[in-house]
């Protein structure tokens, strides 16, 4: 009996420990979602190129189909795209809004249909959760850089031309952290130009032209973006103006660009990385996150830092011919902020 | 009758105004150097000067093609966008082959190669120019990026490259030493040889240049791989200036050329225009241009005031036809 009883408790444990393998597996499987969703704005930009990148790696890492569809930043096709994605049943939908007001519906009908759905960089009304990098932030950051680049290398002076983009809020952010940064350790910094580069080189180049020509006492160029900050150095050279004693200071960290530019001009010595591949990284986090109903924050701060020297960009980046890999390992040491420090609700 | 004469009122003096349109031209270009030297004397510093020709010469060598396809009663929207292509092309055949030529010779071919295809779609497709070329200006705009995701840098830091661009040859930078070679080439063009007077008289009535036995299909083919041709060379310059081909470059660059040409008085319509009114009209918007900055205005100006400029130029156009009609 004992041993008809032994038997029994050995059959029984088997039989319990295969059922709560089969409910532990059922349940791994169920904190992944199998399929996730990415409805970008502009897929042709570099930014997002990177961001699909990182999505792409994290997905696969996780086990995860990942697909992506294009707004190319038309409000209707963003929609379409969305509802597209809803209709086939994906787990999760990551959208990077063309326009807020445009993607209201969107996380109506989202919510209604009780697909979890991850904003990234544009916060919209009634979402649950966006993952964004922290504009002002950015600035802020590279802006002591740059004081103490300057307090150290450039006699404590800094006179800045700021090639900005005074439309979005994003852009203007930076600018604003960029100058409250500076002043931090240079109070007496001053912005002599402000531009409207319009975010692309050839603009960039030409309104920096007129400005260095109007007063070309400057020291620091910032730029809002890399193409930004390129043009405004093409600018200074093209005015047969000497590097030294000028510090250029680029945002973003979008693609190879800002790399070449570190390695090949002297003057450019501070990159304001934003990791565009972290931030997709952090999104398809995010989406697991909601799948499985976790708690999440409504702004995720996706990380940046300034990089400052000629070879800085090699703790983050290796570069093979026209391909730049990110070092995962560094990137996600860097630690993201818990709140930005100022947002578009403060400008 | 009565309506007619109230109408016609005012065309008599705008009229005129138009007719005179180089010399309102010129007197506004004075003024505007005048008014805004004396709200900012660094506006006639040497380098502002220097700024100014140098932007001046990379609309100037587009205007000219376009010039003489306004006259010929076509247009080419897709002037930006090739721009960008063509620099970008002109970067990376530079870097793979490591010759500044090549890269120089590819970017401008490029460029002629996008005017030929124009040309063979408005003369033998027989679709009209306007909506061929917004076709191209797409087909170039996505394909630049097929081409290169990314911005094309100046790998081998060629310095003979970038001096295409911020080189001088005595005081005056090369840039505007090739777009002086471009206009007086093209001046000469219109104004001394048969083929420009083709061109006008192809723009000014079709048919009748046919029965005078001038083939039009083929001039404009000609005049629509010239432009492309020269938005290849300016296309190259502009990538030599910014030391990179960059696919994002020229947007909105066809307007401002389009919007310089019908300035300086060339007819939507076709059969009329001059080179140095062109050259003007590049003048006065790029005057404008850096006016608003080296005066610290609203910088937003500088897209209103060319969609003005292009409201009244055509307008202006309008009262002129209605004139010479009379």
């Amino acid at each position: 009996m004992g041993r008809i009883t032994v038997t029994k408790f050995l059959a029984s444990l088997l039989a319990t420990s295969a059922a709560l393998a089969v409910m532990t597996a059922s349940a791994i499987a169920a904190e992944t979602p199998k399929k996730i969703g990415y409805v970008t704005n502009y897929a042709t930009h570099e930014w997002y190129q990177n961001v699909i990148k990182g999505m792409q790696d994290r997905a696969g890492q996780l086990g995860i189909e990942f697909e992506v569809r294009d707004a190319n930043l038309d409000v209707a096709r963003m929609v379409s795209a969305a509802e597209d994605f809803m209709a086939q049943g994906v787990d999760v939908l990551i959208i990077t809004p063309v326009n807020e007001e445009g993607a209201v519906p969107l996380v109506r009908r989202a919510k209604e249909d009780g697909v979890p759905l991850v904003l990234e960089g544009n916060p919209v009304s009634g979402m649950t959760t966006m993952v964004a990098i922290c504009d002002y932030d950015t600035g802020y950051h590279a802006g002591v850089a740059a004081g103490e680049y300057a307090r150290d290398k450039l006699g404590g002076v800094a006179k800045v031309m700021n090639v900005g983009l005074p439309l979005l809020s994003a852009t203007v952010l930076r600018s604003n952290g960029f100058m409250d940064g500076l002043k931090t350790i240079l109070p007496d910094a001053t912005m002599v130009h402000d531009l409207d580069g319009g975010g692309n080189p050839d603009r960039s180049l030409e309104v920096s032209a007129a400005a260095l020509a109007q007063n070309g006492d400057i020291n620091i160029i910032y730029g809002i973006n890399d193409s930004s900050s390129q043009g405004g150095l093409q600018a200074w050279k093209a005015a047969g103006k000497s590097q030294d004693g000028l510090l250029v200071v680029g945002t973003g960290g979008e693609g190879l660009g800002f790399i070449n530019m570190m390695a090949t001009e002297p003057s450019y010595q501070i990159e304001a990385a934003m990791f565009p591949e972290k931030v997709g990284f952090t999104s398809i986090d995010a989406a697991v996150k909601l799948f499985n109903n976790e708690a999440v924050p409504a702004h995720i701060v996706s990380p940046t830092t300034p990089m400052v020297g000629t070879d800085s960009w090699k703790q983050y980046y290796s570069v093979e011919g026209t391909t730049r890999t990110i070092n995962w390992d560094t990137v996600n040491a860097v630690v993201p902020a818990d709140k930005c420090m100022k947002t578009a609700a403060d400008l | 009758m009565s309506e007619t004469t109230q109408a016609a009122k005012p065309a008599p003096v705008l009229g005129r105004l138009a007719e005179n349109s180089q010399i309102v031209l010129l007197g506004l270009l004075v003024l505007l150097c005048i008014g805004i030297s004396l709200g900012s004397p660094q506006f006639y510093s040497v380098e502002n000067i220097i700024a100014i020709l140098r932007q001046c010469s990379l609309v100037l060598i587009v205007a000219a093609g376009m010039t003489m396809l306004l006259i010929a009663a076509e247009v080419d929207l897709s002037v930006g966008a090739s721009l960008a292509f063509s620099g970008v092309v002109a970067m990376d055949v530079t870097n793979k082959t490591g010759s500044v030529a090549l890269g120089v010779l590819a970017g401008i071919l490029f460029g002629g190669a996008v005017g030929l295809f124009n040309g063979l779609v408005v003369t033998r497709l027989r679709v009209n120019s306007l909506i061929a070329t917004i076709a191209t200006m797409m087909i170039l705009q996505g394909s630049v990026f097929l081409y290169s995701r990314e911005a094309v840098q100046n790998k081998h830091q060629q310095v003979a490259f970038t001096e295409i661009s911020t080189g001088y040859v005595g005081p005056v930078p090369i840039p505007v030493i090739i777009a002086a070679v471009v206009f007086v080439a093209a001046f000469i063009v219109l104004r001394y040889t048969t083929i420009g007077r083709y061109i006008y008289a192809v723009g000014a009535n079709q048919k009748a240049a046919r029965l005078s036995g001038i083939r039009p299909e083929r001039l404009k083919l000609l005049v629509f791989v010239v432009t492309g041709l020269l938005t290849g060379l300016a296309g190259l310059i502009l990538t030599s200036l910014m030391n990179a081909g960059q696919p994002t470059a020229g947007r909105g660059f066809e307007l401002t050329v389009i919007a310089a040409v019908i300035l300086g008085g060339t007819s939507l319509l076709g059969g009329r225009g001059t080179l140095i009114g062109t050259l003007l009209g590049v003048l006065v918007l790029k005057v404008i241009d850096n006016g608003i900055i080296i005066l610290r205005w609203d910088q937003n100006l500088q897209m209103v005031v060319p969609g003005v400029v292009i409201i009244v130029a055509t307008y202006l156009d309008l009262i002129r036809s209605r004139a010479n009609a009379r």
